[in-house]
């Protein structure tokens, strides 16, 4: 089991995962500005996905074994976890349902978009991600100072992404002529990021409050919200790894 | 000091709401149209929403849900106001509509209203005492007596009849729209909904349209509701939990659904909409305000559905008493865990698909505008992979229900017990792949016909296994007929009948003939009575006395029954005969040359004899409250644990906690024990069982 590990090993092992997250990304955007295949940007984003499914929200915490006494903190932290992580299967429903729209209205075309304003999105929030993994990693390990600093970070860097997308990317986007109404690119493109804007903006709610109830010292070994506030943020990341191909790589300019 | 009756005194004040709204929506109409309109939209609006609120008022004062209802009439206003304020100082040219507010702001009104009534009622209250490190406790005990079931309550017994008794409402309501419009069917031309006819700002086949697509869509939340009344009541008593794996949650997700039933009749009240239950575009993308309402109103109630299914999926994994493995759960809690299934992830495309429509409507978002590059089809195909598997959310439990009470009826060993609870996880999963055979006729690619309809006919294979086991267990049984196993019978049999008619339509060539014909609504209405309103009332009748500690007039229970059916049988079987003869589905007038008059007249008056039925159900059921027979021990001499300890039950279940040591539903089958209570003091610390004398055994 992973939590027996040492919790150098857990940070570092947060650090290959952001590494390997970067290089993928990279690999992305080039395949798209170079040969742009379509089943390879698929593999790409569904080995992302799975890594940050795996190392940064710990789906192999759900254990669903019963255990003896119902009142302890962990088994109803682990039924906590069961009812999020269901709560985010339905969720992708959502997000599933979206994509559907995108395929079935643009197919292989796609919304001429600012390439460099949607790396810089992407990549402020996949280190975010990193930075919520290490916050996360530190809070359970006890050190709730380093929480509190690396969970600001994220605060800042999930905000500086929910900014320049609502209103640095769509304001670009409308100039250069790419409205709600203008046809159903625009419309998918800002149902989309819209969708995933709310998504951020409710998953910096539950950043602030675990930062604002980390520093009451309400965490200690007890600190599933922290967890379950980790979860969420990494699934709002999850969600963009999908989008980002979808909207920005995928397919031909229209 | 003289003791009112709280029932006389809200009935007192909703008709004064009601005249004081309608006054004041009336006023302010002619303030901004300069028109008295005395059938128009805004008095009623107003009127529906002040008599509402004052009746709770009268009956429970300012608590619970009457403070809801008031906050979410503030919420509402102030919302609207919120938008028109705006768009008046962005000198927008339509600051009003013809709803007095425009459209937007409504829509804004409305949600705001639903965040509104859930602020109000208090149900989260708790999480934003969490959110400020405040912590709170799991559980707060209810007041005894009545008025506990009108405010927040954690307790799954509670909600479950909040849940159930919403529901009941809703089929009240649901059904009063069916007779309306079933009485202008009555005989050809237009009777009394005729074009010069006018209520809340439609004419009479407007109106029709509208109590006719409201018909649809009330049942269907009414069902939802109902099935999650009784899966909030039963599941964690079943499986031998203290209550639902999240009260919280559980309370919200029933709370959400009251101001989404309020939305639904502002959706009758703000012009209605014609579209059907359904919404397509491009009929739904300029239908009146009362369209957006509709769309709010499902959003909301779907909130409902998923959040009260993830409860129920994680108390099943985590609560079970001990002992109680996969293949001796009870077999209504397989198939809650297949509908919750279904209703956690597919819910979440009939939001996304009502969404984008209402974005359409307010931002011009062309998803599904043709002209401008969108595709109708699209809609379909979102809206269908919801509704479609949505009928087996509706029948799953009503099928669980027909499998759990069948063997304590025949006093037999269910059949096939594996095979059932497979079935029910096979449905449901087969249900996810069948969605566009309701799209044969819609344009679609054609390619896909054909795999669709193979899909469509395989439902019918583990549906074929549930009758299968349901006859065999009744195969030699020692079969009793008290009012739950009428209601069972009566299910098997008209589910049966909804199951055979149900490959002809999937079948293509024979669909592009039925498609929009009558012959689908007595089908589609033989599946749900079987699947859920028999089930239910089944359901009902038979836990009636572990939530009351009485029981519900055996009498009466059987007139229902015997006047229900038959009925129903003419009813469906009418209209299939004459879908086959060619009356279209949804239209307010049909040609007398079809000779159809005289089918239609008998369907009414059987129409009016289910209404009346249901009547006599609803004055049993709240007569039996206070005068039914006493019947606090094992009524139906069932082995399933809630029946083992007096009714009604204990706040939080079972005061001693039980295992499960043999099979489910062995009835009849000499010295086999299902479950079994470990007495307090002798919870056993290790693996082995107790020995057999420390342990209070109850067969």
């Amino acid at each position: 089991m992973i939590h027996t590990q040492e919790k150098s090993s857990l940070l570092s092992q947060g650090v290959f995962i952001f590494v390997y997250l970067a290089v993928l990304t990279g690999l992305e955007f080039f395949v798209a500005i170079t040969f742009s295949s379509v089943p390879l940007l698929v593999v790409v984003a569904l080995i992302k996905a799975a890594l940050v499914v795996y190392y940064y929200m710990h789906v192999y915490k759900l254990n669903l074994e019963s255990e003896i006494d119902e009142h302890a903190y962990d088994y109803k932290a682990g039924t906590n976890r069961l009812g999020l992580w269901l709560f985010l299967v339905s969720d992708s429903f959502v997000f599933g349902g979206l994509m559907v729209v995108r395929i079935n209205l643009l197919g292989l075309t796609r919304p001429e978009l600012n390439q460099l304003l949607g790396l810089a999105v992407t990549a402020v929030l996949l280190i975010s991600s990193f930075f919520m993994n290490r916050g996360e990693t530190l809070m359970h390990n006890g050190d709730r100072k380093g929480f509190l600093l690396n969970t600001a970070i994220t605060f800042v860097l999930g905000l500086g992404f929910l900014l320049g997308v609502v209103l640095v990317e769509w304001r670009v986007a409308i100039h250069e002529g790419l409205t709600p109404d203008s046809g159903p690119a625009g419309a998918a493109f800002f149902m989309m990021t819209g969708m995933h804007a709310f998504h951020v903006f409710t998953g910096l709610i539950l950043l602030a409050i675990v930062m604002a109830n980390g520093r009451r010292g309400l965490y200690d070994e007890k600190n599933y919200p922290v967890e379950a506030a980790a979860v969420y943020w990494h699934f709002v990341d999850v969600v963009w790894i999908f989008f980002y191909p979808a909207l920005y790589l995928i397919g031909r300019l229209a | 000091m003289k003791k009112t009756n709280p029932v006389g005194k809200g009935l007192l004040l909703l008709v004064i709401g009601g005249v004081v709204g309608y006054g004041i929506g009336l006023g302010l109409d002619l303030l901004i149209s300069g028109t008295l309109n005395f059938s128009g939209s805004v008095a009623s609006a107003f009127a529906l929403l002040l008599a509402v609120t004052a009746f709770f008022f009268g009956l429970y004062g300012y608590r619970g849900i009457t403070r809801g209802l008031t906050w979410q009439v503030v919420g509402t206003l102030l919302g609207a106001l919120f938008i028109t304020g705006i768009r008046a100082l962005m000198g927008s040219a339509t600051v009003f509509g013809p709803f007095l507010f425009s459209e937007p702001a409504w829509v804004f009104g409305a949600l705001a209203g639903v965040v509104s009534f859930v602020f109000g009622v208090g149900i989260v209250d708790d999480w934003f005492n969490w959110a400020r490190g405040i912590d709170t406790p799991e559980h707060h005990e209810d007041e005894p007596g009545w008025e506990k079931y009108f405010g927040v309550s954690l307790d799954h017994k509670v909600i479950g009849i909040q849940y159930t008794v919403t529901a009941l409402v809703l089929i009240a309501i649901g059904g009063t729209f069916a007779l309306i419009f079933r009485t202008e069917l009555a005989a050809s031309q237009l009777q009394f909904l005729t074009t010069t006819f006018r209520l809340f700002n439609q004419t009479g086949p407007q109106f029709y349209n509208t109590i006719m697509s409201l018909h649809g869509i009330m049942m269907i939340v009414s069902i939802l509701l109902g099935v999650s009344g009784i899966m909030n009541y039963v599941v964690p008593m079943i499986i031998g939990a203290q209550d639902m794996a999240f009260p919280r949650l559980n309370a919200f997700a029933y709370w959400v659904a009251v101001p989404a039933s309020v939305l639904f009749l502002m959706s009758l009240v703000l012009g209605g909409f014609d579209t059907g239950w359904t919404g397509y575009p491009p009929l739904s993308a300029r239908a009146p305000v009362g369209m957006q309402m509709f769309f709010l109103a499902v959003f909301t109630a779907g909130w409902s559905s998923i959040l009260g299914s993830l409860n129920v999926i994680a108390t099943v994994v985590r609560m079970r008493a001990k002992g109680m493995i996969a293949m001796r759960l009870p077999i209504f809690v397989w198939a809650s865990i297949a509908t919750s299934i279904i209703a956690l992830t597919a819910t979440q495309l009939i939001g996304l698909s009502f969404q984008l429509v209402m974005f359409q409507r307010l931002l011009g978002m062309p998803f599904f505008n043709a002209a401008k590059g969108g595709n109708p089809v699209l809609f379909q195909h979102l809206f269908w992979f919801y509704s479609h598997p949505a009928v087996y959310v509706f029948v799953l439990p009503g099928l669980g229900v027909i499998s759990e009470l069948l063997p304590v009826f025949v006093r037999k060993p269910l059949y096939g017990y594996r095979w059932i609870a497979m079935s029910s996880l096979g449905i449901a999963l087969v249900g996810f792949t069948v969605w566009a055979h309701h799209m044969f006729t819609s344009g679609m690619n054609e390619y896909l016909r054909v795999p669709f309809m193979y899909s469509t006919l395989l439902v019918a294979v583990p549906t074929g296994v549930k009758f299968f086991s349901w006859v065999a267990t009744l195969w030699q049984g020692k079969i009793e007929t008290p009012t739950p196993m009428l209601f069972v019978l009566g299910a098997i049999i008209v589910f049966l009948i909804g199951g055979l008619t149900g490959p002809p339509n999937a079948a293509i060539s024979l669909d592009l003939h039925l498609h929009d014909t009558y012959f689908i609504v007595g089908h589609f209405h033989d599946t749900i009575f079987g699947g859920f309103v028999f089930p239910f009332f089944a359901a009902i009748y038979y836990w009636y006395p572990k939530a009351t500690g009485r029981r519900m007039s055996e009498f009466w229970g059987k007139v229902h029954f015997w006047m229900m059916t038959p009925s129903f049988f003419i009813l469906t079987f009418g209209m299939m005969r004459i879908g086959l003869l060619g009356m279209r589905r949804r239209i307010v007038d049909y040609d007398p040359a079809l000779g159809l008059d005289t089918a239609h007249l008998i369907m009414t008056i059987a129409g009016f004899l289910i209404g009346l039925s249901v009547l006599i159900f609803f004055i049993n059921f709240f007569r039996s409250l206070k005068h039914g027979e006493e019947a606090t021990g094992n009524v139906w001499n069932s082995r399933s644990p809630e029946w083992q300890v007096p009714s009604p039950m204990y706040v939080h279940n079972y005061e001693v906690p039980f295992e499960v040591v043999g099979e489910p539903y062995d009835y009849g089958l000499h010295g086999s024990k299902y479950v079994e209570f470990i007495s307090p003091n002798e919870v056993p610390q290790h693996p082995h069982p107790p020995s057999p004398a420390k342990v209070e055994s109850i067969k």
